[in-house]
């Protein structure tokens, strides 16, 4: 059975940001456009299940049914056996589940935050991230339709490149040695007391960043390693920065949409694959992939580590690339 | 830091103010004290003190039947509160308006009201006084996921963009219009969606977490301020109560209410942590705060009862006629 997984997050694209920055509103009916023309994509390459998670606006069923008549689906869509909670954890359960029920890939819809829950279980399961969210560093702008055809093209096990399907890095959170979170682009260790409305838009705020990669124009706090020195998803090192005055370099960098910010640096190191940062001490919040998720108590240790085991993901072109080569186009060769 | 402190506990104050205030008019309403109706804001005093607590006095808020916790967080004084809910003549309204009618125009209370989603027009129209004057003051405009159906919703957010009026729109999103829940009666879930067809900014929020609906509220109001427009901002909640007191609002699913009335979902005891957490307070401060709102509204009731009734001559005081 040639199985794909869908994970669209509802509330992704809807948060402060759009206010103390410029981020669009990703609104729900969209993202029931772009699943449509996935499943249609997943249909055409022979995906015979389609295993989605659950979510408040139904956006699958949503999808399935105003598609039009005309279309044949031979594709099986079922909703995972799980309790929808509607809060963050639901992408996380989806993704164990997926995993478990031996998926061959799994199309997320959201930001870096929602791929960030998707990477906790998903495990060696390549993961397709759409970007529907704010910050989107992780998950790229992609249209559906061929979004649909290179999962299909993965779970079906057509392609083995290393180019198609890439190992990513992610960013440990360890409090007294014990894994307590994961970041895949950056944690940000902030002046803040409060998770709050969880953004982070203030450059002032910021104490401490580290970042597995950052490109010039990455949007978000991975953008101030983009500035400095940009690092790829597969060079094998990520960057720690501090933040404030007493250094020699201000840079400019687009900390959240539309929102280009001097960022004062006073100092900042290349990390290699395995070495540990120490958070500075609390009272303190560290926002993981752009939002605030950990509160620091005066007294707490916490560090932060950069590893190789973030998830495969699949890079659409080139999968696609590696399965023209093959000949899947050619018709009678699915 | 201590200015941070200082905002917690005043949000707290508040949240306390209204909840004490609340759940002595529903007891004062099942024992037949006072005539009328009573909509229960309990359960959604984040949202009201979240946003008033980023307000001047000059500025101005419009509530809805559901208004006692926007006045309360916006200055209104418990005892002519109170007072107008007995019917009396010391209360806001002298006693003709009742639970769904109070206002104070010198705290910019510009009325709760009866008709649903009839608020928002008036804030527009506030909004365009404040633009008009040229002063820097803002309108507030609470409604609910049901008004957000209403022409008056889709009116006030066409005109308030089109005149980037100072004016934040505040959906309190509880899921709930009356007895029809928001699935039944609307084919989207966030009600910030709509934001995109009037070109504003549109943001949905947890509103049980005051901390981040005075972020939100803050930047919304700022921007106003500045002249950029209006906001919506949703946020999403749950009523404690039904409808109104006397609806048992069996429509609910019950282990829906059972997690939204756990500790780790209500606002306040959510706030309650947090003080403790933080060391801003201890359970002996905490307590304190009760007590003295339970004075206050204790004292706010002995003033209502104490008060004369209106006056039979003045039927036609202050009532427009045609």
């Amino acid at each position: 059975m040639v199985s794909v997984g869908i994970i669209a997050n509802p509330a992704s694209g809807k948060d402060i940001r759009r206010l103390v920055a410029h981020s669009i509103t990703f609104n729900n009916q969209e993202k029931v456009n772009i699943v449509q023309r996935a499943i249609l994509g997943l249909n055409s390459v022979g995906v015979e299940e389609l295993i989605y998670m659950p979510d408040y606006y139904n956006i699958v069923p949503r999808a399935m049914a105003c598609m039009p008549g005309d279309y044949k689906l031979n594709i099986k869509v079922i909703q995972a056996d799980m309790v929808m909670n509607g809060i963050q954890e639901d992408s996380a359960d989806a993704a164990r589940l997926m995993r478990e029920c031996h998926t061959g890939c799994i199309i997320t819809l959201g930001g870096d935050g929602t791929n960030r829950m998707v990477a906790k279980t998903c495990g060696d399961v390549p993961v397709l991230p759409i970007s529907t969210g704010t910050n989107n560093v992780f998950p790229r702008m992609l249209e559906g339709t061929g979004a649909g055809m290179a999962a299909g093209v993965v779970a079906r096990g057509l392609v083995n490149g290393s180019k198609s399907i890439q190992k990513n890095k992610k960013l440990k959170i360890l409090k007294e040695g014990t894994l307590v979170d994961i970041a895949l682009i950056d944690a940000v260790v902030l002046k803040d007391i409060f998770i709050g409305s969880r953004a982070i838009w203030d450059a002032e705020r910021i104490k401490q960043v580290v970042v597995t990669r950052g490109e010039p124009d990455s949007i978000g706090i991975s953008a101030i390693a983009g500035n400095l020195e940009p690092i790829g998803t597969l060079d094998e090192y990520g960057m720690a920065i501090e933040i404030g005055q007493g250094g020699d370099i201000t840079i400019m960098a687009p900390i959240a949409p539309g929102l280009i910010r001097p960022v004062p640096i006073r100092n900042y190191r290349l990390l290699n694959l395995g070495e540990e940062v120490k958070v500075s001490n609390g009272p303190g919040v560290i926002a993981l992939d752009g939002e605030r998720e950990i509160e620091v108590g005066e007294n707490d240790e916490y560090f932060i580590q950069l590893t190789l085991d973030g998830p495969n993901v699949v890079n659409v072109r080139e999968t696609l690339r590696e399965a023209v080569q093959k000949g899947y186009s050619r018709m009678g060769n699915l | 830091m201590a200015e941070k402190k200082e905002q917690l506990l005043e949000m707290y104050k508040t949240m306390v103010r209204i909840r004490t205030f609340e759940k002595e008019a529903i007891d004062l309403f099942a024992a037949g004290k006072f005539p009328g109706f009573v909509h229960s804001y309990l359960g959604e005093e984040a949202i009201a003190t979240g946003v008033c607590a980023n307000l001047k006095d000059s500025d101005y808020i419009c509530s809805t039947h559901r208004g006692h916790g926007h006045l309360i967080a916006k200055g209104g004084k418990l005892d002519l509160m109170m007072a107008e809910l007995y019917g009396k003549s010391t209360g806001y309204c002298k006693g003709k308006g009742g639970s769904m009618h109070i206002a104070d125009v010198d705290l910019g209370i510009l009325g709760a009201n009866g008709i649903v989603g009839a608020g928002m027009p008036i804030a527009t129209g506030a909004a365009f006084a404040c633009k008009y004057r040229k002063t820097d003051n803002v309108a507030i405009a609470f409604f609910g996921d049901g008004a957000s159906d209403r022409a008056t919703f889709h009116e006030s957010l066409n005109l308030a963009s089109i005149w980037k009026l100072p004016v934040v729109f505040v959906c309190e999103n509880n899921g709930w219009a009356i007895s029809n829940s928001q699935e039944n009666h609307q084919n989207i879930t966030d009600v910030s969606d709509r934001a995109t067809a009037y070109g504003i900014p549109g943001v949905s929020i947890d509103g049980n977490d005051v901390m981040a609906i005075s972020e939100a509220a803050e930047e919304a109001i700022k921007r106003a301020r500045k002249g950029d427009g209006p906001t919506l901002i949703e946020c999403k909640t749950w009523r404690h109560r039904g409808h109104f007191e006397g609806d048992p609002g069996a429509y609910k699913d019950p282990k829906d209410q059972e997690e939204w009335l756990s500790d780790a979902k209500d606002a306040l005891v959510r706030v309650e942590k947090k003080l403790i957490e933080l060391k801003y307070a201890n359970k002996a401060d905490l307590d304190k705060v009760k007590a003295d709102a339970q004075t206050e509204v204790d004292a706010a009731v002995k003033f209502a009862e104490q008060s004369p009734d209106p006056d039979p001559s003045e039927v036609l005081t202050d009532v427009y006629t045609v």
